[in-house]
């Protein structure tokens, strides 16, 4: 037995044992992307690192045998910083995305490949309820959002970018046809009464997500019918009322009240609404039009001044969103401001600091280069052939909207949804490389100068996709084939940064891994190889 | 196809291991890896052909294509390099009309590539064409050498000795230096009119081949010897001088006779004044001559006789003393006696860590294995260093009796000596060694009688940096890519085959028989405190008498550069030393005075390394010089830790864009910062040592870095940020505008020619031509 101190604690371990097991065993976790067990003096990644105190030299924790009198530390500020860099560096070489860029270009974060994969799957429930997740008015914002998810579709580099808006245009009209529409489940009531100035779209998503957290809602308007600039200043031609109709009937079904024909000023809102509510939104659609300079918070030249993250001004459990914090937003974004008011007002009532919605790291590397477009169109088309060496003429158009038609057909709705080239990674949520970039708070720019590599997909296997710049050249794939015997496996090819995990002389991708495909995606620790 | 890869696998057997030698048969049959081949290699094998595949792209001797008839090898170690090594690849590459991404010429008659490091430092730079080696190429002359290579295509006869000079009564003795320094300068046609002329001239004279003489810039090198006499050197001969020397040394006997009893003084005076005028001679009493003074201040324990020993004559090497070391280790001394003396001599590893040789030894003594291996580590790649390789070419027997030493003292199995392809001779010289050696019971089986058995082997490196790293070699050895591993387990523990592995750098162990033939103590006397004996350097770059030396641990560069060296050529001012390779750094010329040994030089941010040293001059840039470095540890590393394989090429893209004229303040800053956490996260030594050449200069040349972020160089070495120009002093020559490969000058007679700025590559080659020096950077 060996004797020695892993962060000043004292342990026994058998002679052989590696310190990242030593530590494993005090419940101390180490982070590894390369290591897997019985695959030892493996260090490649380099994320593992730890220090030995007596020498202040850094060592990775898989590879390095525990001693007699070692000590280890396995995280200080130095060890932070090395393994950020370790992966910083091998962020500067990965061509890949997490979520596809038509999620991070939308506001509201909206979910847009998945929603597309459960149209095409026809699964039209499951695709609104994973747009109400962010969005509150997923039909009006069908009429009028400018769609910026649109603009960031890799789609268009191949042709038109997918209908986004119109789907979820479609997906929204298709609900609300019956009475027996969609409302997500509210949590308990917690006995909190929220005031919203203003029934625009920026108050309507407050009320619909703080009706979700199970507090009371009472929005205040100043006209005779709620809406705010979505009735009254957008012509019936570009969003029917009736539109707006379905879906504030929807917001009062789900629970809001709404008191109109009420013009909140300064006296109201000290002597009464501060009084009666434990919070209170200013979703108004202009600042100047509110007389907000008479109820003395912090202004600018664009508006009412809140917090950036949290939208709260400058008094707590006082928050403002939308217009009124600055003018000419698209409604998209007060959507999302709302939402984040309302998760603002959440975190404030259970007498927390207010936080932003924690978006987990993304790795994003923009447009594709012409040559790449082709790989894509291999993920919504069976008919790109291996190699494809373009032109694109085996891609689908997009589907336009019949002049008369308010929406799309169903039928038309899966057929768009099927151009998705879903650029997100198969690995969303289990690659270790986003995992540790967000836990560690990389910076996915900061090596980025050399020019990018250029991408592929590999997707003639039965089970499993290789995209080769997504790899970290752990090497693990080309172990676990040898090792169980595959009959062709991966090897590494070449040498130094150029080194690159493929099959050798190019034979077919379809031959590979016999016997252990499922094994080596799932040991893959990054996107590089997944299941299809 | 079938036959003969079957051929060479009954030859090099079928098992994982043989891989790497397997490849080097089918190359060598070939010229390149056809797949077929390599296929048939998978089937008939253990090796799969994802091994194969691995393997043969990881080590860059391997090609899959076919190459052209003639392979174009241009040297870009770093004494090249500083002498234009890369206008001389431009130069060829545009003479033979390849492009950017091809390397071999439309007619499939030449192919060129850039190589690490040839090891002939000094006469850079320097560029092979098949077997033929050219030494000082400059741009301008690549026609030429092209001509003239393909006229002499086909008949370069390999030499022959001169059999019929009786074998009494010599009148004396010529020798001349076979060292690849040597032959790359011509020594082979100087030898061969050499025996040509002994013959006509009837002479009894001894032509004796020796190893490297060390005085590598004044190659090839002639010594005449005669009875009484103190002897002769001639420097940088070339072969149609030869004849009149000998004529004017060794007349027909009865002539020499009566000149030796009458006028022997006379002769001196006649060669001196008739001396064909390219030539120089000096007298080896004469302590003001140059090669005088570059012998003068060297200590000879690892270059033990030089000049005088015949690589592969064991005779001359028994009668000089040599295997007695190894022979009192096996009769007399136990194996704790042997150890005992390595210690108390303070040896310490000479392939750049510096490791205490004992403790190694002591550790692979102590483990109970049957199995143990000894690996002689003379896979040599730094560029610029090039001392592994002039040890095994000229001194091999006393590589093989050190390497006895060891193998008696921990009580090895078998020894392996790992020579990098790429020193063919060195190859050649060993294995040549080797069989004289089993021939003489020194080694194989019953040793001397003793019962005891000791194999060695010679493996050739595939050319891969990294397997200069002991962990990258063992894994090369075992036929795997070469790829380092974490240490502990130590090879003294767990090396080749997981048996305990003995590895020692080639001049580690040529230390050896000397320390046990003239005790321990001897040793210790010299060098410092903490580092003792001596040290061999490549001395080459910007210095007058470049060239192997070795010298005390201890002396300081400005003896080595002022005194050895001669100082800076054509009046320069000196700016510093590169000490130490792509591991190393940069000591500028105000510590001159910094004593040579292991904590010295780490203190100054350099290392001792393998034993390169490069010195430059005030036209060299450092931030160049810097990048040179690293992007030769980029290329050269193995890939497979991320601050390594990442870390290095981002700094090199940070360096890149430093020397273009783009970098800004913020990047030097990132760039530093990148350099030291390369250094704490990276695996292996290459990693954790690659920054150092940065580092270095960042630390005592900062300004320079500055400079560049300012937008100039002032040496004008960084192509992105130069102009040329011709001033007033233009005669009109045209020559230039001859040249210029571009047509960027206009031929203007007799006016001052213009350089367009637009149309010029930058190829120095008008500036290298110009008879009044009016072409200028700027």
């Amino acid at each position: 037995m060996i004797k020695l101190k892993i962060n000043n604690q004292v342990v026994e371990v058998a002679q052989g044992t590696s310190v990242l097991k030593v530590a494993e065993s005090l419940g101390i976790e180490i982070p590894t992307m390369c290591f897997k067990d019985g695959f030892g003096n493996h260090p490649s990644c380099m994320l593992c690192l730890v220090k030995d105190a007596k020498n202040g030299q850094l060592h990775p924790s898989c590879a390095l045998p525990a001693e007699e009198g070692m000590e280890i530390i396995t995280d200080d500020e130095e060890i932070f910083e090395a393994r950020k860099e370790s992966l910083e560096l091998l962020l500067s070489d990965h061509v890949g995305d997490c979520e596809a860029p038509c999620r991070t270009a939308c506001p509201a974060y909206m979910d847009i490949p998945k929603m597309n994969h459960f149209i095409a799957e026809r699964k039209f429930d499951e695709a609104l309820k994973l747009v109400k997740e962010e969005i509150a008015l997923p039909l009006i914002l069908g009429y009028i959002c400018p769609a910026p998810c649109e603009g960031a579709c890799r789609r268009s580099q191949a042709e038109a970018p997918v209908s986004i808006c119109e789907l979820k245009k479609m997906v929204a009209e298709e609900d609300l046809k019956s009475d027996d529409y969609y409302l997500p489940e509210k949590l308990a009531s917690s006995g909190k009464k929220v005031a919203i100035i203003g029934s625009g779209p920026a108050g309507l998503s407050a009320a619909f997500h703080l009706l979700k957290f199970g507090h009371s809602v009472v929005v205040f308007d100043k006209n005779e019918e709620a809406g705010g600039t979505l009735r009254y200043d957008i012509p019936e031609e570009n969003l029917p009322n009736s539109a707006v109709d379905a879906e504030l009937k929807m917001v009062k079904k789900y629970g809001a009240e709404f008191r109109l024909n009420t013009t909140i000023d300064k006296a109201i809102f000290e002597q009464k609404l501060k009084k009666d509510f434990d919070a209170i939104v200013f979703a108004l659609g202009n600042f100047e039009d509110g007389k907000m300079k008479d109820f003395g918070f912090e202004n600018n030249k664009f508006g009412l001044v809140a917090d950036k993250a949290t939208f709260q001004v400058n008094e707590e459990g006082i928050f403002a969103c939308g217009n009124v914090i600055r003018s000419r937003k698209m409604a998209v974004t007060s959507v999302a401001q709302g939402k984040q008011v309302a998760h603002s007002i959440h975190d404030y009532f259970a007498k927390k600091a207010p936080e932003k919605i924690y978006r987990m790291f993304n790795s994003r590397f923009g447009k594709l280069k012409q040559e790449e477009v082709g790989e894509y169109l291999k993920e919504c088309s069976s008919k790109v052939p291996e190699p494809f060496e373009g032109p694109i003429d085996v891609s689908k158009n997009r589907v336009e909207l019949k002049k008369e038609a308010r929406v799309f057909t169903m039928e038309q709705g899966v057929e768009e949804a099927e151009r998705c080239m879903h650029c997100e990674c198969r690995k969303l949520h289990t690659c270790k490389l986003r995992i540790y970039s967000d836990k560690y708070k990389a910076d996915r720019r900061k090596f980025m100068f050399g020019e990018r590599k250029t991408l592929k997909k590999h997707m003639q296997h039965e089970l499993i996709v290789y995209e080769p710049e997504k790899c970290i050249r752990c090497n693990l794939c080309v172990d676990i084939s040898a090792l169980q015997k595959d009959s062709l496996g991966f090897t590494s090819i070449g040498r130094g940064y150029t080194v690159e995990i493929n099959i050798p002389f190019n034979k077919n991708m379809k031959d590979v891994f016999d016997k252990t495909a499922l094994e080596c995606a799932e040991a893959c620790p990054t996107g590089a190889i997944s299941l299809k | 196809m079938k036959q003969k890869v079957n051929e060479i696998l009954a030859e090099k057997g079928r098992k994982v291991e043989a891989v790497i030698p397997i490849l080097q048969a089918i190359q060598e049959e070939y010229n390149y890896l056809p797949e077929e081949a390599l296929q048939q290699v998978a089937d008939n094998s253990d090796i799969t052909l994802e091994r194969i595949y691995g393997i043969s792209t990881f080590y860059s001797q391997f090609r899959h294509e076919p190459v052209g008839k003639h392979m174009i090898k241009v040297c870009v170690g770093t004494a090249c390099h500083v002498k234009g090594a890369t206008q001389v690849y431009d130069a060829f590459k545009r003479q033979l009309n390849i492009s950017e991404q091809d390397e071999t010429d439309a007619d499939g008659l030449f192919t060129v590539d850039k190589v690490a490091c040839l090891g002939c430092c000094t006469i850079a730079p320097v560029v092979q064409i098949d077997q033929t080696t050219f030494g000082h190429v400059e741009p301008s002359k690549v026609k030429e050498i092209l001509d003239d290579f393909l006229s002499s295509d086909g008949n370069p006869e390999a030499s022959k000795l001169a059999t019929d000079l009786s074998d009494t009564d010599k009148d004396g003795e010529v020798r001349i230096g076979l060292g690849s320094c040597c032959v790359a300068s011509g020594s082979s046609d100087v030898k061969r009119e050499l025996e040509e002329s002994l013959q006509k001239n009837q002479a009894n004279v001894d032509v004796k081949e020796v190893g490297c003489v060390g005085i590598c810039n004044q190659v090839p090198l002639l010594e005449i010897h005669k009875p009484n006499e103190s002897p002769t050197f001639y420097t940088k001969i070339k072969a149609e001088e030869v004849s009149d020397i000998i004529r004017k040394h060794f007349r027909s006997k009865s002539i020499w006779t009566r000149w030796k009893n009458d006028i022997s003084g006379m002769i001196d005076q006649y060669v001196l004044k008739d001396i064909p005028k390219s030539v120089k001679r000096y007298d080896s009493e004469q302590v003001d001559t140059p090669v005088a003074e570059f012998l003068d201040g060297q200590i000879n324990i690892a270059t033990e006789h030089r000049g005088f020993l015949q690589p592969n004559d064991l005779e001359e090497y028994l009668k000089l003393g040599g295997f007695q070391s190894f022979k009192k280790c096996l009769k007399e001394l136990d194996q704790n006696a042997i150890i005992k003396s390595i210690k108390d001599s303070g040896l310490r590893g000479r392939g750049g860590g510096g490791f205490p040789t004992s403790i190694k030894w002591e550790m692979v003594k102590n483990a109970t294995d049957k199995e143990k291996y000894i690996i002689v580590n003379g896979d040599e790649g730094d560029p610029g260093a090039f001392m592994d390789r002039m040890l095994l070419e000229s001194y091999p027997f006393r590589v093989i009796e050190g390497l006895m030493i060891a193998a008696i003292a921990v009580k090895a199995s078998s020894g392996i000596f790992y020579i990098r392809a790429e020193y063919p001779l060195a190859v050649k010289r060993i294995k040549e060694a080797l069989y004289l050696c089993e021939k003489a019971g020194l080694i194989g089986n019953n040793i001397l009688e003793s019962g005891i058995n000791f194999p060695v082997e010679v493996f050739e490196g595939a050319g891969a940096f990294i397997c200069g790293e002991e962990t990258a070699l063992i894994a090369s050895v075992e036929g795997n890519r070469g790829l380092p591993s974490m240490r502990p387990p130590y090879p003294a523990v767990k090396g080749l085959k997981q048996k305990p592995t003995l590895i020692n750098n080639t001049e580690t162990f040529a230390m050896v028989p000397w320390i046990i033939r003239e005790g321990a103590e001897k040793f210790e006397e010299i060098g410092t405190k903490n580092s003792k004996g001596s040290k061999v350097f490549a001395l080459a770059g910007k210095i007058n008498r470049g060239g192997l030396i070795e010298v005390p641990i201890g002396i300081t560069l400005r003896e080595i550069v002022e005194r050895i060296g001669g100082g800076i050529p054509n009046g320069k001012a000196f700016k510093a030393v590169q000490i130490g390779g792509p591991s190393g750094g940069c000591i500028p010329a105000s510590m001159m005075d910094t004593p040579i040994d292991f904590e010295s030089l780490k203190e100054a941010g350099a290392m001792m390394g393998s034993g390169g040293l490069v010195v430059l001059d005030e036209d060299d840039c450092m931030v160049d010089i810097a990048k040179y470095f690293l992007s030769f540890t980029q290329d050269q590393s193995c890939g497979k830790c991320t601050f390594c394989r990442i870390g290095t090429t981002r700094m090199l893209e940070i360096l890149e864009k430093i020397t273009s004229g783009n970098g800004k303040m913020a990047d030097l800053e990132m760039l530093e910062k990148l350099a030291y956490s390369t250094k704490k996260g990276s695996l292996c030594g290459l990693g954790k040592s690659a920054p150092n050449p940065i580092l270095s200069t960042l630390q005592y040349f900062k300004e320079e870095y500055l400079e560049h972020i300012n937008g100039t160089c002032s040496t004008g070495k960084c192509q992105e940020m130069i102009e040329y120009f011709i001033e007033e002093e233009c005669i009109g020559c045209t020559k230039c505008a001859q040249d210029c490969p571009t047509e960027a000058i206009a031929i203007k007679p007799y006016e001052v020619h213009i350089v367009e700025n637009e149309k010029c590559i930058k190829c120095d080659i008008c500036r290298q031509v110009c008879p009044v020096n009016a072409v200028i950077i700027r």
